[in-house]
């Protein structure tokens, strides 16, 4: 992982490689070793794209997360303000395991979770592994982000409007970002060590292109919640439909 | 090709893992919610270990030590519409009957300003620290000396003279007068950071100034649910936001502090509103980046009635200063210290002149760790020093862990 920061008159770049042997252990022996799919998977990402297909369909919440805004506010002298929390529609929706030729390297992608109004923007970002994400505050308040998650550790302290802070994301898995001055700030990054992903819309909608034709397992995630894998086939240059119902 | 498929399943199951990973999340992190959040709960769990402390540095007036607590909150906030809310905090320490710390209603008379009224047991209106309520907005496990130290001053009981006031010196955690109630008991510290006061609130906020103002039934130093005096208390609080990072405050506070029954006592009926609080408090916070820095000062005078001689020269004064400091080593990792102020006037007694309680300077130094977000260990430790009293000096560490949610 490396963080970054730019802005104003300074520019830091400290580079951090910390690689947690006990964090790498902890998660290999939570391993329910996936198979990739038994369909007729394509030697490399270039052959499939010529007869790649779709996985698209929706995600239904029964329960939308709750709208926790922040604690309950005792010590405050005043009503604080109300956020839009309107992210916690979005979901994730993923292959479970992907063809090999997925993994081949990529270009360094770029993505950007601002701070605005008191709330990371957007909630769910999905990204690939080796993508660096800004941070920009756009506040006229300080921010804090930080995350304690296994995949990613870091803190970027605090720094004000038009400044931002990047990080650089080497491990897959789901990091949790907050805010250290204001507990209700909360975002999710998901890093996923291939490209068949997608965030839904607002109305739950989602769409995974140039997936080469075979049977998959897709996983629906929102919030912290999983769906349980649901397979699929993509036929050649086609297109599969596939809903979830989650909480 | 056996290469390639290992190294798939070994990141596909990565990949997975980091999923699973966020599903078992080892605590809750997040507030409960209810009533499709018209009801929202929080809880904090402090647990502090620490040796005695002999010197009863760091009792509180609920009589606990400060590093040898385990203290329970439930807070929950009830919204009834974008104009009404009810608030309140049930406390427990060392697993005593629970106690409402605060229990007020807000009122938001304009849902597009901000101006609030809460009426009730409501936040305190002076100083910065006190509504500092949770665990972890304290870097340390100590409390500031103004809103912690018990000083020999007691709102029920009154010496005759200056020369039993002087005998009290260090003694405010279980000091006796002769006016008043007879029975030993705690003093009080300048500011009490562990009961809420019970009044009216106004406050409104801007970009760049927030400012309060609060009418309630005790003082600074004793808060009360119901009055115990003709007077009430009046405190006002400024606060300037002139650029990011930086915060100005300025507090103010008046109202009488001695019980109906005290003051009876030591100079009859017709005066049960003479004694009063005066304080004023100052202080700054500043950060950017990883550090932290807030100074902060309180000046109290009480004024107690003069019934024999040699007199105490009134007013009663105490002045407090203290600055701290955090900074962050890494993530989930800091360092703090607090270095410690509390002095007070002088008067003249038969045979000496000193300061009507015993000065105490505190440095405490320590840290936490965030196991995760809202599981935090610190460690921490004390030099105290005092000017009087059995015990003038006392090292401490203490150890605390801290959940939130």
């Amino acid at each position: 992982m490396s963080v970054t920061a730019h802005g104003g008159r300074t520019a830091l770049a400290v580079s951090v490689r910390v690689v947690s042997l006990v964090s790498l252990v902890s998660l290999v022996s939570l391993v329910f070793f996936v198979v990739a799919p038994a369909g007729p998977l394509v030697a490399g990402s270039q052959a499939g794209a010529a007869r790649s297909g779709t996985i698209r369909g929706r995600v239904e919440l029964r329960r939308v997360a709750p709208s926790v805004e922040r604690r309950p506010t005792v010590s405050e002298l005043g009503t604080p303000a109300a956020h839009d929390l309107s992210g916690r529609l979005r979901s994730v929706v993923y292959l479970e395991a992907a063809p090999r030729g997925a993994f081949e390297p990529s270009p360094p992608g770029h993505a950007v979770l601002d701070q605005r109004d008191e709330r990371f923007v957007p909630h769910v970002l999905a990204i690939m592994t080796g993508t660096t994400v800004d941070f920009p505050n756009s506040d006229r308040i300080y921010h804090n982000v930080f995350s304690l998650s296994k995949a990613a550790r870091f803190d970027l302290g605090r720094y004000a409007v038009g400044h931002s802070k990047s990080v650089r994301f080497e491990q897959p898995g789901i990091v949790r970002v907050f805010c250290d001055i204001h507990s209700h700030m909360n975002a999710f990054i998901l890093v996923f060590s291939h490209p068949f992903f997608a965030v839904t819309d607002e109305e739950g909608r989602y769409r995974i292109e140039n997936v080469p034709p075979g049977t998959y397992s897709v996983v629906a995630w929102n919030e912290g919640v999983s769906s349980e894998p649901m397979p699929v086939t993509v036929p050649t240059g086609g297109a599969s439909e596939l809903d979830f119902t989650l909480r | 090709m056996k290469l390639d498929t290992k190294r798939a399943a070994v990141t596909c199951a990565l990949t997975l893992c980091g999923a699973l990973g966020a599903r078992a999340q080892t605590l809750p992190s997040d507030p409960i919610v209810l009533a499709d959040g018209r009801v929202t709960l929080g809880g904090d769990v402090s647990a502090s270990v620490g040796p005695d402390d002999t010197g009863f540095f760091n009792y509180t007036d609920y009589e606990h030590s400060a590093l040898r607590l385990l203290r329970l909150d439930l807070s929950a906030s009830l919204k009834a519409g974008d104009h009404l809310a009810v608030l309140g905090e049930l406390r427990s320490e060392n697993a005593g009957r629970p106690r409402a710390y605060a229990l007020y209603l807000r009122i938001r008379p304009w849902t597009a300003r901000p101006f609030d009224i809460q009426v009730g047991r409501v936040p305190p209106t002076f100083g910065a620290f006190a509504r500092r309520i949770y665990s972890a907005d304290n870097p340390l496990i100590g409390y500031p000396l103004a809103y912690q130290y018990l000083t020999s001053l007691r709102p029920d009981a009154l010496p005759a003279n200056a020369d039993e006031l002087l005998r009290m010196r260090g003694r405010g955690w279980l000091s006796n007068f002769s006016l008043g109630n007879p029975a030993p008991d705690r003093g009080l510290p300048l500011a009490s950071a562990f009961s809420w006061d019970t009044g009216v609130q106004l406050h409104a906020a801007t970009d760049l100034v927030d400012a309060t103002a609060a009418v309630t039934a005790g003082t600074l130093s004793h808060p009360l649910f119901s009055e115990d005096n003709a007077g009430k208390q009046i405190a006002g609080r400024v606060v300037l936001h002139p650029i990011a990072g930086l915060i100005i405050g300025a507090s103010a506070a008046r109202g009488p502090f001695l019980a109906d029954t005290a003051s009876r006592a030591a100079v009859g009926d017709g005066h049960n509103g003479d004694f009063t609080q005066t304080a004023w408090g100052g202080d700054i916070e500043y950060s950017r980046g990883y550090y932290l820095v807030r100074f902060e000062t309180i000046v109290s005078d009480w004024t107690v009635p003069v019934v024999r001689a040699p007199a105490i020269d009134v007013p009663l004064r105490a002045q407090a200063t203290s600055v701290e400091g955090r900074y962050k080593i890494a993530p989930g990792l800091y360092a703090a210290a607090r270095l410690d102020h509390l002095g007070f006037s002088t008067i003249t007694g038969t045979l000496t002149r000193g300061t009507w309680d015993a000065p105490v300077t505190r440095l405490e130094v320590g840290g936490g760790y965030s196991i995760q977000r809202n599981l935090i260990v610190k460690f921490s430790y004390q030099h105290n020093t005092r000017d009087g009293g059995r015990v003038p000096r006392l090292n401490l560490a203490a150890a605390q862990i801290v959940f939130w949610f």
